[in-house]
């Protein structure tokens, strides 16, 4: 019907073991990525929502702004950080996945965090007054507003998985998009355009997307399931 | 409900994508197209000047100094920067070897029924020994241009030397300016690019080393040369211009469309050298604000500028190796 897609089932069918490999680190980044983004958001999120204290707006400010970091300015500071001259250049980080993850955990906590602070703050008084009603301890209380806040929490971790997968200014600023080893769909797909060939990038973006729409089908059954 | 909804608007736009695959390429090519039945030229763009001795484009590698002067984002010295110089002297030793240059002389001419690359006759061969790979120096980092890597040269050379001595190269390829400045951080431990001027600043800085078996830091070995492209027609004369000097000024004159790479590769570096004086075009955004109604400053890979060229009409200049690629794929670079 047309070359992209014919091109895109060409490369899938072909088992192209290049494509495998960036297949393969796109996962491995964004899952890690996206997990730890997580596990480091959901508890800031939900006591920023849930808790009143002197500073808080001005936290949620912050974090209201780290949200909108362009991503090649969360690049380039890892990048100026883990450079071969920067104060980290021991760690020997630069052009691998880790430091991919890392920038991109910069980039994606906001996220989690803000949604989440958003949804709390909204269910806070009731799940409290249920709470009070109730006579629940302040542990039991934390764990009635998880429960309460779950549907979100799988939201935002959507939310931050696509962010991750999407991601193209940090981790090609990081990652070098270096072939066999941090080459991710999105820098191919650069590499491609910048070569002009703009059929495959688009094959690649077709495949990019399939995953996406797998990856939500399955998490929105889940949701579905959890929630009820 | 909701749900098939959502999904049914993900599939939507996963459609929209594909029929943009369609029609962007499609669009402009349409004309021709249809001449693709008879005859297999989709390429508009042709070389129009070419083997004139301003147009040469060497390359040259060059080891990076461990104790060159490097310093970190506030302009502060940093001692003890990381180079993996036993790696790096490996790779700048195998490519001069007899076999390395047989190799990069003859590549291209089974696929493109041309020679990409000439192997430079005062080339240093080197026949002594290398180094195999140890668990230390196995990583080399090459910081490479475009057009080393577009053409292929890298995916043909590379892997011969990998298999042989056990060592595996990055490649990170960007224009010259960027590949040099990804070395002066740090970030490579050999770069492989085609500017004189900028390659001869690195060694006057003391980022490059002399290589054991050689003489000087900066090693030419293989050239080819760049080319002035434009849409066959040839509106402004260039194939009748006497030089290349004259081809640039008759593009100047006519304010002929011209696709700049605008981001400081040598191909860039190399076309700012060829504009007459009097037009004062350099690096600097201001210096071509006059001439945005013809001079188009790209900032891109030399790929998606033929792309533009040919879609624009318009003029451009370009290495002979990316160029023949280029019209090998029917206008898309593998």
């Amino acid at each position: 019907m047309n070359t992209a897609f014919m091109k895109a089932i060409e490369l899938i069918s072909s088992m192209d073991a290049e494509l495998l490999n960036i297949l393969k680190v796109t996962a491995e980044m964004s899952l890690m990525s996206s997990i730890i983004a997580l596990l480091l958001g959901l508890p800031i999120g939900i006591w920023l929502g849930a808790s009143k204290f002197p500073g808080r707006s001005l936290l949620i400010v912050t974090n209201r702004t780290l949200m909108g970091m362009p991503p090649v300015v969360c690049g380039l500071l890892f990048y100026m950080l883990f450079s071969g001259v920067g104060p980290f250049r021991h760690m020997k980080l630069l052009f691998t996945v880790d430091i991919m993850v890392i920038a991109q955990v910069v980039l994606i906590t906001p996220i989690v965090v803000g949604t989440m602070e958003a949804y709390v703050a909204g269910i806070v008084s009731s799940v409290k007054e249920t709470a009070k009603g109730l006579g629940l301890s302040g542990f039991k209380t934390f764990c009635l507003l998880c429960n309460e806040c779950l549907y979100q929490i799988i939201s935002s971790y959507l939310l931050a998985f696509a962010r991750s997968i999407a991601e193209v200014g940090a981790v090609s600023m990081v990652g070098g998009a270096i072939a066999w080893k941090t080459n991710v769909m999105t820098t191919a797909i650069m590499q491609y355009t910048n070569r002009g060939n703009f059929s495959l990038g688009i094959a690649l973006g077709i495949i990019l997307l399939t995953i996406s729409l797998i990856v939500n089908i399955v998490i929105s059954l889940l949701q579905r399931r959890f929630s009820r | 409900m909701k749900k098939i909804i959502s999904i049914m608007l993900v599939l939507l736009m996963v459609f929209a994508l594909a029929a943009c695959a369609k029609s962007e390429p499609a669009s402009s090519a349409e004309p021709e197209k249809k001449e693709e039945a008879e005859a297999a030229v989709v390429v508009d763009t042709k070389i129009l000047k070419e083997a004139d001795d301003k147009m040469l484009n060497t390359y040259s590698v060059l080891a990076v100094n461990p104790e060159a002067p490097f310093v970190d984002a506030d302009g502060k010295a940093v001692a003890d920067v990381y180079v993996n110089t036993a790696g790096a002297e490996a790779l700048i030793q195998w490519l001069l070897t007899e076999e390395a240059l047989k190799m990069a002389g003859e590549y291209g001419f089974a696929e493109y029924g041309e020679y990409l690359f000439y192997v430079k006759e005062d080339a240093p061969e080197y026949a002594g020994e290398i180094a195999e790979a140890t668990e230390e120096t196995k990583v080399i980092r090459l910081s490479t241009t475009t057009s080393v890597k577009d053409s292929g040269l890298l995916d043909y050379l590379l892997p011969e030397f990998e298999a042989k001595y056990g060592y595996t190269v990055e490649v990170q390829s960007a224009g010259t300016g960027k590949a040099i400045a990804a070395a002066k951080a740090g970030n490579a431990d050999l770069i492989l690019v085609h500017s004189k001027s900028q390659e001869e600043e690195f060694v006057t800085a003391g980022f490059a080393r002399v290589v054991p078996g050689f003489e000087a830091e900066r090693i030419s070995f293989i050239y080819n040369y760049f080319v002035l492209c434009g849409p066959s027609a040839d509106p402004a004369g260039v194939e009748a211009a006497a030089s290349v000097l004259d081809a640039f000024a008759a593009i100047a004159d006519g304010k002929h469309k011209f696709i700049s790479r605008g981001d400081g590769s040598g191909t860039h570096t190399k076309e700012l050298s060829l504009w007459s004086e009097q037009l004062g075009i350099s690096k600097e955004a201001e210096s071509f604000a006059g001439y945005t109604d013809w001079y188009i400053s790209a900032n891109a890979g030399m790929g998606a500028c033929l792309v533009m060229a040919e879609e624009m009409e318009a003029y451009i200049l370009t290495d002979k190796a990316t160029f023949l690629t280029f019209v090998a794929n029917n206008g898309v670079m593998e």
